[in-house]
């Protein structure tokens, strides 16, 4: 029963994408949207209730266990996140011309497509599938970016699917190696290519070449998780891609890339020891920090901002699955829950900041809190929590990472870590004070808050509260044993 | 067929990759590159035929037939349509010169035979050289997308790094699951007729490549 669901929840995302097709009613749509997110979660609840009770369970190609369940939870939660927001973000952006009347079914349907991609990334156990998913998510999200039609957007789409492209096809070479390698060791067929049976034959594989196999897969899979220097597509997707792709971008996007790159870091950590993945992830977690500050503090565009942000916020991700030991791991598979709830807000609460001023120029937005009390409110508390203020949940993950990396006397990783989040501290809180406070624009739009999108932020905020003030026992010890996989 | 017979043919058409590779970086005209790529996927698809015969694998056979009427000919075709539609008769000026292009790509090729020298056990698993030839086919095909400044051969150059991917996966001993392969196949397709259609609508809207705007920055 619990194996039929693992092939039933890519189909919910499929079947509410062809049931979009079927009309062209903007409410009906909305509603079929909000149904086909709510099933979604609820079945994924089922899922990890089951996985609970019983361990992992695996049917075909696809497979659960506790670390696919973490990533399974932030997709399915900030997918029905999504879907609340669009019913009001979106009749605003039809009323103002930004979305047309005539296309919306085709928009949702591919936001359903899109999710279900991402679904196959996180149940994927054969790395073929993984890899076939994430070009499936390429492809569908690309369209998705450039669906203003403007030049702007298809430039940002173009840059996107070229880079994430040639990116991943690096990441294909890698998983050929690997799976050449466990060939090599007597695995069999699509054997050669499952997880969980390469897992078992890992200590015996040939290091050499599991180690350029690691390297390709980190640069394939690092391009599409944002990581520097592969990041050059993320700032123009996150900026031009409408509203509610870029909170799915950026919440769920780029950590199923991050999932991908811990499947072959346990693979490499049990082939070559753990010492070697660590080394790339840190490398490249701390390339990312360090590049992506002066961006966040020179930047005038607030949706480049929030992208130029989740590059850093991946790159302590990988420093702290670098810095590894429980400790790390922990805390960097809670800071990708964290960032991923944190960062869908932030994109919905600035994305009606836009709406309201007509523009992504930070200078022009100013006295948010007179003309929108409660979404200023929401924005601030992102930008806090972003920003690694206590009592949030991303202070919690950036603490435990911090303290691996003390405990494995990494000091110059650390002291340039701290260095950059103090810069980026002051730099986004002055932003985000300045659109806040002060004096309201003339052009400001003065008209009362929707409540849907107010719905779907506040869901997300009580869970990023949430996370902050106490871990839940559940989610513990989901935490636990997935931190148990990865560090073995 | 013996296997140093077998080893012999994919060394041979790994010679052969490598020069259509060389033709490719050297087109100054897209037509001639587009060319190029389409005997360089015929190539592959008669490695996977010669590899089907040798192992007696029939997954290969499919893989083959699945490469000559795909990579060879349609999407060949849909390149040739976009070039057609977007009525395109001049010189692309490179970005650097074709001679610092080639000896780059020498370079490459060197290297990338060095590295795989020091990979010795592995060798045993995958046939011949198709290891350093499929290294060096994927970092010459970035190489062209780094290099070209139209869509187009940033397309081309995604098509030759595929290659590279394909020709090393069929030589690793029983290659990789024929599902896998098809699916990754049916990505490649889906993905080039997004970016044939984003490349059009450029065009058609504003007359420009789409590889060519550079208005977002910082």
């Amino acid at each position: 029963m619990t194996e039929t669901l693992l092939w039933v929840l890519p189909l919910v995302p499929t079947v509410t994408a062809l049931l979009m097709l079927t009309t062209r009613d903007r409410r009906i749509l909305s509603a079929i949207d909000v149904c086909g997110s709510a099933i979604l979660l609820a079945l994924t609840l089922v899922l990890a209730r089951e996985v609970a009770k019983g361990g992992p369970r695996a049917l075909g190609v696809l497979r659960i266990d506790d670390l696919g369940l973490v990533f399974l939870l932030l997709l399915v939660v900030l997918t029905l996140a999504v879907s609340i927001y669009t019913v009001g973000w979106l009749k605003q952006a039809v009323a103002v011309g930004n979305m047309k009347a005539e296309s919306l079914r085709s928009y949702f349907a591919l936001v359903h497509l899109f999710v279900a991609t991402m679904v196959v990334t996180v149940l994927a156990d054969n790395l073929g599938v993984l890899w076939i998913a994430m070009e499936g998510t390429t492809i569908t999200s690309a369209v998705l970016i450039g669906y203003h039609g403007h030049q702007h957007g298809l430039e940002a789409a173009w840059k996107y699917i070229i880079v994430t492209t040639i990116g991943i096809s690096f990441g294909l070479f890698g998983t050929v190696l690997v799976s050449a390698a466990a060939a090599a060791h007597g695995a069999v067929g699509a054997d050669a290519m499952s997880w969980s049976a390469i897992m078992k034959i890992a200590p015996m594989l040939n290091p050499g070449i599991v180690r350029i196999g690691f390297i390709f897969v980190m640069v394939g899979y690092g391009t599409k998780a944002g990581l520097a220097p592969m990041h050059l597509w993320l700032p123009d997707a996150h900026s031009q891609a409408p509203t509610p792709v870029s909170a799915l971008l950026s919440g769920v996007l780029i950590k199923c890339a991050i999932l991908g790159i811990i499947r072959f870091q346990t693979i490499a950590a049990a082939a070559c020891g753990p010492a070697f993945p660590a080394e790339v992830l840190l490398v490249f977690g701390l390339t990312s920090v360090v590049v992506a500050t002066p961006f966040i503090l020179a930047q005038n565009d607030l949706k480049r901002l929030l992208g130029y942000h989740s590059v850093e916020h991946v790159g302590i991700v990988a420093l702290g699955l670098g810095f590894g030991g429980t400790i790390g791991t922990y805390g960097a598979l809670l800071h990708v829950v964290n960032h991923g709830v944190t960062k869908a807000l932030a994109f919905f609460a600035a994305g009606k900041a836009i709406a309201r001023y007509g523009t992504r120029d930070m200078r022009v937005i100013r006295g948010l809190l007179a003309v929108a009390p409660i979404g200023a409110t929401l924005l601030m508390l992102a930008a806090l929590s972003l920003a690694g203020v206590p009592p949030f949940s991303i202070f919690v993950s950036e603490l435990m990472i911090l303290r691996a990396g003390i405990g494995q006397g990494h000091w110059v990783a650390i002291a340039i870590f701290l260095a950059m989040v103090v810069v980026i501290f002051a730099g986004l809180l002055h932003h985000v004070g300045a659109m806040v406070f002060g004096e309201p624009t003339a052009t400001a739009s003065r008209e009362p808050e929707a409540w849907s999108p107010l719905l779907g932020m506040m869901l997300l905020a009580a869970i990023m509260i949430l996370l902050g003030l106490t871990i839940p026992a559940s989610i513990d010890g989901l935490f636990r044993r997935a931190t148990e996989i990865v560090v073995g | 067929m013996s296997a140093e017979t077998v080893r012999t043919i994919i060394d041979d058409l790994g010679a052969l990759l490598l020069f259509t590779m060389i033709l490719i970086l050297a087109a100054g005209q897209i037509y001639r590159a587009i060319y190029a790529v389409a005997a360089q996927s015929l190539l592959i698809a008669i490695a996977a035929a010669v590899l089907a015969t040798a192992t007696g694998n029939t997954d290969l056979w499919v893989i083959a037939g699945i490469t000559l009427t795909v990579k060879t000919i349609v999407l060949p075709w849909v390149l040739h349509r976009v070039v057609r539609r977007m009525n395109v008769r001049r010189e692309v000026e490179p970005v650097i010169p074709v001679a610092a292009t080639l000896a780059l790509a020498v370079m490459v090729v060197v290297m990338s035979f060095h590295l795989s020298a020091t990979l010795g056990p592995v060798n045993q698993a995958i046939t011949g050289n198709a290891l350093p030839v499929g290294i060096a086919l994927t970092l010459l095909g970035v190489l062209v997308m780094a290099t070209g400044k139209t869509a187009l051969n940033q397309m081309v150059g995604l098509f030759a790094s595929e290659n590279g991917i394909f020709f090393t996966a069929m030589a690793v001993t029983q290659g990789m699951p024929l599902i896998i392969e098809i699916g990754v196949i049916l990505d490649v397709i889906l993905a080039v007729l997004v970016m044939a259609i984003m490349v059009l609508r450029v065009r058609s809207t504003v007359d420009a490549d789409i590889a060519g705007l550079d208005r977002l920055k910082g």
